[in-house]
């Protein structure tokens, strides 16, 4: 499996969104929301350097298993998680942070979760990858890696609490 | 016309196969034995390694005929009994209207002259309409030729107005066979009480319901003097009390059903219609006592209950659908597959209870394969098999658990005098 | 989980019971929300086919439903007496023809959403069907009482009532026993099947009952609609003696024991009136645990009535 991305790659790539999402906190609290799978745990690394410099924001978690445009598709629906919104929504600044932006449609899924919530002032996209091919018009605002992929090639992102280590492969289909 | 049967093997009602030929003249047997020859313009069947039995003789079938032809009628019945090697049966009368006066047994038996192949004897009710009350045209249809008199599908529930008819009918030389439940018990007739009936969620008609009516039954005609059959026994300790009161010196009779032999309320599973009727299936223990019964004697006779319904009606959810399974054309093969190629039971008692005792209690001929004897019997392949496809069968319905199953035996040949019914 | 229909516990594998259990807690994050509403079953068609009269069930289900964003429709069955089964063959094959997706039914014939689940491609949910089973009341009595005990092996459960005619009784007691629960039957001796688990204690005794230390007793309703015929003598000696009578609640009170009931309550007969205000009762818990266990049970369902070629969505 070709690796792409190694741990210092992953670490640069989070350290550069940190940096960035550092900037804007500074005009006004902003909220972490981590989309699960895996973008939570890009969005727990972004709060703890958020954390250690004393910045304070607010942090959650959404799942978005039941806003996917591809249910009825599917053998089995995904396995649901709870999330977890702990503050007010109406009026937050929120960054959303997710592990790999593709086609966009986890981002559009997770917008209309987030506005089941309440009415964020402003919402931003902060994405570890953006590897291209959107089929929807939806753009980050922060991106740690701009990954050049063919449409069908695979994206595998690994994370420490995920799945035991960090690392990046691109999987190409002949 | 001749017929040679060559090389079969003869099944009788006492004793073990024994091998020989037959041949056939004029509906005649005209002679029994090894090595014969066979004459000059005669047809030859083979039958080596296969059995040469006398016909089946089924005491207990509904042909539906009047009124519910849509389940069955008397052409396709009698066609189904000679698909199972089956050459006479006894109607019961729960049919619409009823087989309660001899307008309709007469309607009955003509109709059975023009369509059928085989003789068709029916049952007439005890009461008018089954209703429990009024007594029924019993000397006119003794004057057609019923001799049993039965309610069959449901108990004469006044025990004095059965008592009064047995009093009155037995002098007539006619007999009563019983349906034995008591209604009050039985709930919802769907399944035994017990562990199935708990796990379905569907109220139990438990074994006492059944076991009650049979004993109260048989004492009613023991202090009639009437002789008493009981029908479709699926309790064990019921048929004890058969038991006890032969050797009491009661003229009882009973029958069992081959379902009653093989299949329990396990067989339900998740709500399988095929596996309902009335009495119910019971427990495996109940399943080999009635084995050891038939074996030892306590059952008389060996009858299917042949009850078709259709396919929708059996369709419906558990307690709404109608109760019973065919049994004409699968009775001989899966008694076969089921008890006699495992050595359970043998031909003897197959023929004894399946052939010549439903014959006797009739009052009709029982028909061996000897000499100078009619010709009624049948050629059976138990090295052979046999599909039970709706094509197969001949039977209107096919509510029968064996529907597409292949089971080990084949009724080939089926003769009755100068008549070939049935050649595979 | 590829399932088609909820028909009963007995064919759930214990994975199953877990990933249900699970699967509701999320739901019920759902009711703090503004908006309470997801689009999961969006455009999806739910139909309501109730031949038993009523109104928690059905209004469960349909808030259930319609909180996951899909269409509901109640079809208006006739309640009467009996309805034979020819009448609920052509109600099903209308049904297909209206491509309905998800189906919930109850019925008083045992068996019967079983015989739909054949005959139709969508989901079959049974609402309860005659004696036979509850699974939804069971999840989400399940679900309530984990919420007390998180540890539910090893707990006990003293399900008290008319437990021969019960479906929730059959339901419960058996997902109970598959999360390793002790489950305790109570009732009078002509209401106490014979057959049915073995592991299950019968009681004739309430106050015997009680010595065995349940933590939670689950009351059933007297199910007087159902009675052919008498099976004991009258509703003051049934709550005398099988009821939570004012002393019984005492005692229940001291000793921390909690109380359960699938509702309607029949206040004087299954319990005297200071039951609904007893501080343990989780009988409000277990409406409100209703509609996300019957959320959960509706997002898990496959119907097969857009059987297509799945290309794994990108997303």
């Amino acid at each position: 499996m070709p690796l792409i991305l190694d741990e210092a790659a992953i670490g640069k790539a989070v350290a550069s969104l940190v940096e960035e999402i550092r900037a804007v906190a500074q005009h006004g609290r902003i909220a972490i929301v981590g989309v699960r799978s895996r973008g939570d745990e890009v969005a727990e690394r972004v709060s703890a350097a958020l954390g250690e410099q004393k910045i304070e924001h607010d942090y959650g978690v959404l799942d978005i298993s039941l806003y996917r445009d591809d249910l009825s598709h599917l053998a089995e629906n995904p396995k649901l998680q709870s999330s977890d919104i702990p503050f007010q929504v109406d009026g937050a600044h929120i960054v959303l942070v997710d592990d790999v932006l593709f086609t966009g449609r986890t981002i559009r899924a997770a917008l209309d979760a987030l506005t089941d919530y309440g009415r964020p002032a402003r919402i931003q996209l902060a994405v570890l990858i953006d590897r291209g091919h959107r089929e929807i018009p939806i753009q980050p605002d922060f991106s740690g890696v701009i990954l050049e992929t063919a449409r069908m090639d695979h994206v595998i992102v690994r994370l420490k609490k995920t799945d035991g280590g960090d690392a990046v492969e691109l999987v190409s289909t002949p | 016309m001749r017929l040679f049967i060559k090389g079969g093997k003869i099944a009788a009602e006492e004793g073990p196969l024994t091998a020989g030929d037959v041949l056939i003249e004029d509906g005649v047997i005209a002679a029994v034995g090894e090595d014969l020859g066979a004459p000059p313009d005669t047809q030859v069947i083979n039958a080596e390694e296969k059995i040469v039995a006398p016909a089946m003789f089924d005491a207990h079938v509904h042909f539906r005929e009047p009124g519910q032809e849509y389940k069955e009628d008397i052409a396709h019945g009698t066609e189904a009994a000679i698909n199972g090697g089956v050459t006479g049966v006894v109607m019961m009368p729960n049919t619409s209207p009823a087989i309660d006066s001899p307008a309709v047994v007469r309607s009955i038996l003509e109709r059975a002259r023009d369509v059928s192949r085989i003789p068709v004897y029916t049952s007439g009710c005890i009461t008018k309409d089954r209703a429990g009350s009024e007594l029924s045209g019993i000397d006119g249809m003794r004057q057609l030729g019923v001799v049993m008199l039965t309610d069959d599908g449901d108990p004469v529930a006044n025990p004095a107005v059965l008592k009064n008819a047995m009093e009155y009918a037995t002098p007539f030389g006619m007999f009563f066979a019983s349906h034995c439940e008591v209604a009050e018990l039985s709930g919802p007739r769907a399944l035994n009480e017990g562990k199935v009936s708990y796990q379905l969620g569907i109220k139990g008609s438990p074994a006492c319901s059944e076991e009650i009516c049979m004993d109260r039954d048989i004492r009613l005609a023991y202090a009639a003097g009437a002789r008493i059959h009981i029908q479709h026994v699926s309790s064990a300790i019921g048929m004890e009390t058969i038991r006890w009161w032969k050797q009491m010196g009661a003229e009882v009779t009973a029958e069992v059903s081959p379902h009653h032999l093989m299949f329990n309320e396990e067989d339900i599973g998740d709500y399988d219609t095929h596996y309902k009727m009335n009495p119910p299936l019971r427990t495996a223990e109940d399943n080999a006592a009635l084995l050891e019964g038939l074996k030892e004697g306590v059952f008389d006779l060996i009858a299917t209950d042949h009850a078709p319904h259709s396919k929708f009606e059996k369709e419906q959810d558990f307690v709404s659908a109608p109760n019973g399974i065919t049994g004409l054309e699968t009775a001989l093969v899966s008694l076969h597959d089921r008890f006699v190629t495992s050595g359970q039971i043998g031909w003897d008692l197959i023929v004894k209870r399946y052939s010549a005792e439903p014959r006797r209690m009739m009052g009709l001929e029982v028909v061996p394969v000897e000499e100078s004897k009619p010709a009624e019997l049948i050629v059976f392949d138990p090295g052979g098999e046999t599909t039970f496809s709706r094509e197969f069968m001949r039977s209107k319905s096919s509510n029968t658990p064996f529907l597409d199953q292949t089971l080990q035996g084949r009724v080939d040949l089926v003769v009755r005098g100068s008549e070939i019914l049935l050649q595979r | 989980m590829a399932r088609k229909d909820f028909l009963d516990i007995a064919s759930l594998t214990r994975e199953e019971v877990d990933l249900l259990l699970d699967q509701a807690t999320p739901f019920k994050e759902l009711f703090t929300r503004s908006v309470k509403k997801v689009p999961a079953l969006k455009g999806k068609s739910v139909l309501m086919l109730f031949y038993e009269p009523s109104t928690r069930t059905l209004s469960s289900f349909e808030v259930a439903a319609k909180r996951l964003s899909a269409d509901v429709i109640d079809l208006d069955v006739p309640h009467s007496s009996v309805t034979k089964g020819e009448t609920v063959k052509d109600t099903v094959d209308t049904l297909q023809a209206m491509r309905a997706d998800y189906i919930v039914v109850r019925h008083k014939m045992s068996g019967l959403p079983q015989a739909i689940a054949r005959q139709t491609r969508a989901s079959v949910i049974n609402a309860g069907d005659g004696a036979h089973a509850h699974p939804t009341q069971a999840l989400l009595d399940a679900f309530t009482l984990r919420e007390v005990f998180p540890d539910l092996a090893g707990r006990k459960v003293l399900i008290a009532g008319d437990i021969l005619h019960s479906r929730v009784a059959r339901s419960t007691s058996r997902l109970l026993l598959k999360l390793g629960v002790e489950v305790g039957f109570l009732g009078p001796g002509s209401l106490l099947p014979l057959s049915g688990p073995e592991e299950i204690r019968r009681f004739t005794d309430f106050d015997e009952a009680l010595r065995w230390k349940p933590d939670t007793v689950y009351l059933l309703r007297v199910q007087m609609e159902r009675q052919d015929a008498q099976y004991f003598p009258g509703v003051q000696e049934y709550h005398r003696v099988y009821g939570i009578t004012s002393e019984r609640l005492d005692r229940i009170r001291g000793e921390g024991v909690y109380v359960m009931h699938p509702g309607p309550v029949n206040r004087g007969v299954e319990l005297c009136h200071e039951v609904m205000d007893y501080e343990r009762s989780l009988i409000n818990q277990q409406v409100e645990n209703g509609i996300a266990a019957r959320m959960a049970v509706l997002y898990s369902l496959k119907p097969q009535t857009d059987l297509q070629d799945t290309d794994q969505g990108h997303i």
